[in-house]
């Protein structure tokens, strides 16, 4: 007989899938790679023909981003069964479908390179470093070459990005392509939003963001670092400056507060805060034991990075459960390898104070009622219940929010301070002006980032297209 | 057992191995078994036989009865819960005593479940063959007591399914109780605009029934009530029902002058919220009784105290009474239909959808209210947002169906509402754009498929592929839907001015509290499970109840009709016969063995013990007792002959099933009404789990005395596993309680002993959960798989003679 490909289990609960569709239409990468990429299908495949699939390059095209599990009727962990056969054909040592999907990624998706690192994952089929940097670095440089090529003149208008991140890179580097002037606006002393910012090292070397940036300035994007919009330049004076469109793409930094008792004690620290000083090479004493609040990939990432850091225990408390964590279920697998211990259905009550500094934390327990307005279910603290933890550094990692002040009246946000975009074109509620990324969506992925940004620029291409169309029309009569 | 009753003369067993056709002979070696009985004690005859409950089959059991002067059968076949009365009457017809029958479960517990297994599950069939036999040999002839059945029938919902049971019933002469929650009977069918496939407007054609429930001799309509609690048993219920004040009394004529004046106003529960009702109101237009009522939540004098008097102002008839108070009514009925319908699913939970968060996105029933004339926009489908005509509906389906988010199952009737309301759209608008986004349209019924044709013959577009997505385009309110066509491999991004959520069907959210009160079961879904699924599908298990409509599963109006007619022949059925006999299971106290401690009394969940300390005397009322056996269980005299499920019938079959590689085996006692009908169900859909078990029934786990755990351990059992109802949900009220009780002083014990407790399980596990029965089989495996030599002797010794 021959070895069976997928475990019985998921394959028992993959028989349920009727094909309705809805994972691809949720898909980033389908988005990217048009009719190439149907993740329906490809399950469909591995269903019927397993052996078939083994070096079909769309096992590969997968990033990661479980929108696919967060919407699918029968909660089918689509990358993760992809995962499976990717394992399976690297075992065999079938690399067609890898180099070919490696091929396809640098022509379609907007930094191929931070994308390999941040949303492709390859080494988790274990396809072996050798053959992941070998493709890696024939990828940077024919990327080079390619962009080199490219004459960005900026003949077409000037446009304004707020933010570095991937979004607004993702942005100008598409209206640069397309011939536009474009200029980004980073408040930070360097570019790349979050990615710089608060993405760990391990999980993306700076090399590769350098690299990735180096390319974009090559096209004749002008980026200017310590630039905050609002207090070195107002919005208002970016379209006195002759800017025809903006790209509002400044993530979301803010960190949310626990509200609780003695949150600003010394020894309880924001995860951002965080990981930025790790990334800027600063040490953080932590201490032996570590507790992280929060269940979503900026816990984990904290979580993982303290650890590294040099702490002994890290646990991660989280209020709800295992399924309703929004945090990369695949991150969280691996943080769990690496012995961080999660506690669910725990609530932080207040900080326990010695000599001025944070010694702990008193929890308390939660079970889960019924549906809340965000489709999960609400922790609800269960009375007596509370004990204590000793800790020597509390991480809050609860959320982040969008810093919005220094956007005109004009562009609407929502309570939860994100900005409201048509989705589709990703216009503001202000002409000409667009939005996309972490700053819309909350907390995101970065595919899902890229995206936004290539779409905005899309858009923004139409827009002045139009607006140039009706100029000329004018003139003419 | 010296104290039991001695069966006097040597009995003479035949012993039949049925081979069910290959359902039993595909696994089991039937001539082996046969041959194997043959050479147990007392049995005279053993036979296989290729279908037992045949006629042919029953046929050579009766003769055999006379021809070999049997005194006892045994039928090696299928469960006891199938086909047990089959053979009790065929050695009735012999002229046999039908308790001096005893049944092997060798298909359901045994071929069914260890299909891979041939030979374990021979040496299985085996042993329940050896079993049956050990325990016939001390079965004793008794004879049935008849209970009259009263003719009255109590139903309970006032839907079409109640409506439809009442009538029927009442037109065949029985008084009917008809029990609605809500102030009017009609239920969801009121709320419906038009009926598939017909195409029938719905409450034109309920009104008349309705109105025909209200004015019929026969039937006591009991609205805006309750039932609290229900007692008693098959042909004997004492159903308490609270009446909940109207504070209009039946001097009201409708005229709606109360309601004008009011100056409370509410949402209306009947139009989903869409329209405003005031605090004295009547549902709608049509409802029975047509008495307004008083909704004292929201009235301004709901404190007690008169802040308003408007209504009784305007209230011609002086019909409004605030002094109303509740009452408890106290029914005694032969029959209960439970009607009790269904919910829908709220689809709030699904937030890539936006219901509640854009106007413009509606539910199917809500769409229901909208198109219908007398509903909040006068039968103009308008939307919310601007209330213009839409140019552009979609409809989207298997909302919280099919799905791991909301229920698993088809609610079977979306599909075909979703295109009676688009077709009811183009007959009114007919340049109205529709789609409809499924995944599968499931139109099996009766003209069903003709309507989808004309749907599609109509211009509506069914697109395959449900949409990821619900965007709204905020400066008009329009929808964008992205998704899949995934016969055409491509995205679409279709823009609508109105979605509609075909949301599917739920079981009631408080149908745990009827489980309770009826002591019924439901299956996962929820849903309340019948007797058995093909011949007694309107049944409930318990006795004298009867189900109806979609509390029995999602069904529409005509499946909801039929099944409700059904239900009122089958509770006519008994009501006719006028009698009912009970099982004689009922406990003889044994006066001699008696120390008339009281023990029996304090745990008899009926209160059918009663304990004459002057007298030394204990005494059970036939009537009342319906043969748990914890009475039995608890008396550590054994001074309680538990008719058909003696302590000496019991042990004999533990000994019966310890001969052998006890050490390998789990003695299970299971009840008849969860743990034992799960095992069947694991065993009808073909579950599989090792073979190491051997179940022994009995009609209560609380009739599980604790001698019967020590004696299946002293005789070298690997473990024991006791399984009964979860609790509250015991047919037998709460005689369970006494069933964790005892395990858990067991557990003590084997505690103090140094003996494993993993070995002594106790499972709770309904009709429905035969999945959670063969993993809990499965789990066990483990512990006997451990069982060291010390650990066995350690557990014979310490429980020997104990």
């Amino acid at each position: 007989m021959k070895p069976m490909l997928i475990p019985k289990e998921i394959r028992e609960k993959t028989k349920y899938c009727f094909e309705c569709g809805i994972c691809t239409a949720s898909c980033p990468m389908v988005e990217l790679l048009s009719t190439h990429y149907n993740p329906r299908s490809l399950l469909q495949k591995v269903l019927t023909e397993p052996e078939k699939t083994l070096n079909d390059n769309r096992l590969w095209l997968c990033a990661w981003c479980y929108k696919c599990y967060k919407r699918c009727p029968q909660g089918l962990k689509l990358p993760e069964i992809f995962q499976l056969l990717k394992s399976e054909a690297a075992k065999r040592g079938l690399s067609n479908g890898f180099e070919e999907a490696v091929a396809i990624i640098e022509e379609n998706v907007p930094f191929p390179v931070i994308c390999w690192y941040t949303c492709f994952h390859p080494e988790r089929a274990e396809v072996g470093d050798e053959k992941i940097t070998e493709a890696l670095e024939k990828l940077a440089a024919q990327r080079m070459q390619a962009k080199k090529k490219e004459t960005a003149t900026g003949h077409k208008g000037k446009v304004a990005i707020i933010g570095s991140g991937p979004a607004g890179l993702t942005a100008a580097c598409e209206l640069a392509e397309k011939g536009y002037s474009a200029t980004i606006f980073e408040a930070l002393p360097e570019a790349g939003g979050m990615l710089r910012k608060s993405m760990p090292e391990y999980r993306l070397p700076r090399k590769a963001l350098e690299s990735e940036i180096q390319c974009l300035k090559d096209l004749g994007v002008e980026i200017r670092t310590n630039t905050r919009i609002g207090k070195d330049i107002s919005f208002d004076e970016l379209w006195r400056d002759g800017y025809k469109a903006v790209f509002v793409g400044v993530g979301a930094h803010k960190s949310r507060k626990l509200g609780i008792e003695g949150e600003e004690l010394e020894g309880v620290i924001d995860a951002l805060g965080f990981l930025w000083k790790v990334n800027m090479q600063q040490k953080v004493s932590l201490g032996k034991k570590v507790g992280v609040i929060g269940g979503g990939n900026v816990a984990v990432d904290a979580a993982r990075t303290a650890l590294r850091q040099g702490a002994k225990e890290v646990v991660i408390l989280y209020r709800r459960s295992r399924e309703e964590m929004p945090a990369n279920p695949w991150g969280v697998m691996e943080a769990e390898k690496e012995s961080v211990k999660i506690e669910f259905l725990v609530a932080p009550k207040r900080i326990l104070k010695k000599e001025g500094r944070a010694e702990g934390l008193e929890c308390i327990k939660m079970k889960l009622g019924e549906l809340d307005e965000t489709g999960r279910k609400k922790p609800m603290p269960i009375e007596g219940s509370e004990f204590s933890l000793e800790l020597d550094t509390i991480i809050v990692a609860i959320g982040e929010t969008t810093e919005t002040t220094f956007l005109p009246k004009e562009v609407e946000v929502d309570r939860g301070n994100r900005i409201l975009v048509n989705p589709i074109t990703m216009e503001t509620s202000m002409t000409g002006v667009f939005a996309g990324g972490d700053t819309v969506t909350g907390p995101a992925t970065v595919i899902e980032a890229i995206l936004a940004g290539k779409r905005a620029a899309c858009s923004i291409n139409q827009y002045l297209t139009e607006i140039e169309e009706k100029e000329e029309r004018n003139r003419g009569d | 057992m010296a104290t039991e009753k001695k069966v006097e003369e040597e009995p003479r067993i035949g012993v039949y191995v049925c081979h069910c056709g290959l359902n039993i002979a595909g696994t089991v070696n039937c001539e082996e078994v046969a041959r194997f009985a043959a050479a147990l004690p007392h049995v005279i005859v053993a036979k296989d036989t290729r279908y037992a409950c045949s006629d042919q089959g029953q046929e050579l059991i009766k003769n055999d009865i006379k021809e070999h002067n049997f005194s006892r059968v045994v039928v090696a076949s299928c469960s006891p819960r199938l086909h047990e009365p089959t053979f009790r009457k065929a050695c009735e017809e012999a002229g046999l005593n039908k308790y001096l029958f005893e049944m092997a479960n060798i298909r359901e517990h045994c071929s069914w479940v260890h299909l891979h297994d041939k030979e374990a599950a021979t040496e299985k069939a085996k042993d329940l063959v050896r079993a049956a036999v050990a325990k016939v040999a001390l079965l004793e002839p008794a004879i049935e007591t008849e209970v009259p059945i009263l003719r009255e029938a109590l139903v309970i919902g006032g839907g079409v399914a109640g409506i439809q049971a009442a009538l029927d019933l009442a037109d065949t002469g029985y008084k009917v109780y008809l029990v609605e929650r809500e102030p009017s009977i009609g239920g969801r069918m009121a709320q419906i605009d038009k009926t598939f496939p017909t195409m029938d407007c719905s409450i034109c054609i309920l009104a008349p029934k309705m109105s025909d429930v209200g004015h019929h001799p026969n039937i006591e309509l009991l609205t805006n009530s309750e039932v609290q609690e229900v007692k008693g048993y098959i042909g004997n219920f004492k159903v308490k029902v609270l009446k909940k004040p109207r504070y209009v009394t039946d001097d009201c004529s409708a005229c709606n002058d109360c309601s004008e004046v009011c100056p409370v106003t509410a949402p209306n529960e009947f139009d989903i919220g869409l329209a405003t009702r005031k605090a004295i109101y009547t549902p709608f237009a049509q409802a029975v009784p047509s008495t307004y009522i008083i909704d004292r939540e929201i009235c301004l004098n709901k404190e007690g105290v008169m802040a308003c008097d408007k209504c009784i102002k305007a209230c011609e008839r002086l019909a409004i009474d605030f002094d109303m108070k509740p009452e408890t009514l106290e029914l005694e009925v032969g029959t209960i239909i439970v009607a009790t319908g269904a919910d829908v699913y709220d689809p709030s939970s699904l937030l890539n959808y936006g219901y509640t968060h854009y106007p413009n996105v509606l539910t199917s029933l809500e769409f229901e209210r909208l198109i219908n004339a007398g509903g909040p926009s006068g039968g103009n489908l308008i939307r919310p947002s601007d209330m213009k005509i839409p140019e552009s509906v979609a409809f989207i389906q298997c909302i919280g169906s099919r799905s791991k988010k909301g229920n698993f199952y088809c609610s079977n009737v979306c599909c075909m509402n979703t295109i009676k309301d688009s077709l009811l759209i183009k007959e009114h608008w007919p340049d109205v754009k529709i789609y409809v986004f499924y995944v599968d349209i499931r139109a099996v019924g009766k003209g069903f498929e003709d309507l989808y044709r004309r749907a599609k013959e109509e211009g509506v577009i069914f697109i395959r592929g449900l949409p990821a997505e619900v965007i709204e385009d905020r400066k008009t309110n329009n929808l964008w839907i992205i998704g899949e066509n995934t016969l055409q491999k491509e995205l679409y991004k279709v823009k609508t001015d109105m979605v509609i959520l075909s949301v599917g069907i739920e079981p009631c959210h408080d149908s745990n509290v009827i489980q309770r009160l009826f002591t019924l079961s439901r299956t996962p879904d929820g849903f309340f499970m019948e007797a058995h699924p093909k011949f007694r599908p309107v049944d409930a298990p318990t006795g004298g109840v009867f189900l109806a409509g979609c509390a029995e599963s999602p069904k529409d109006i005509k499946d909801s009709v039929t099944q409700a007619s059904a239900a009122a022949a089958r509770a006519g059925i008994l009501m006719a016969q006028g009698k009912v006999t009970v099982e004689a299971i009922t406990p003889e106290p044994i006066p001699e063995n008696c120390t008339v401690c009281g023990l029996c009394a304090r745990v008899c969940p009926y209160n059918a013990i009663v304990v004459d300390k002057e007298r030394k005397l204990v005494e059970v009322i036939e009537a009342a007792c319906v043969g748990c056996g914890t009475c039995g269980a608890e008396c550590q005299f054994d001074a309680l002959h538990m008719r058909h499920f003696t302590n000496a019938q019991i042990l004999a079959q533990i000994d019966a099933l310890t001969e052998e590689d006890a050490d390998k085996k789990i003695i299970a006692f299971c009840c008849n009404w969860c743990a034992y009908a799960g095992a069947d169900f694991a065993g009808v859909s073909r579950m599989q789990y090792p073979p190491n078990v051997r179940i022994i029934r009995t009609m209560c786990s609380g009739r599980v005395s604790p001698k019967f755990v020590e004696h299946a351990f002293a005789r070298g059992a690997g473990a024991v596993l006791v399984a009964g109802c979860h609790p509250g949900d015991c047919h037998y009220i709460d005689a369970n309680f006494q069933t964790q009780k005892r395990v858990e002083r067991l557990w003590k014990k084997m505690e103090r002993l140094g003996v494993d407790k993993e070995r002594l399980q106790l499972l709770w596990a309904s009709a429905a959960e035969g999945e959670r029965f063969a993993s809990k089989v499965r789990g066990m495996e483990a512990t006997l798989n451990k069982l060291t030599p010390e650990e066995l002797e350690n557990s014979k010794k310490g429980f020997v003679g104990s």
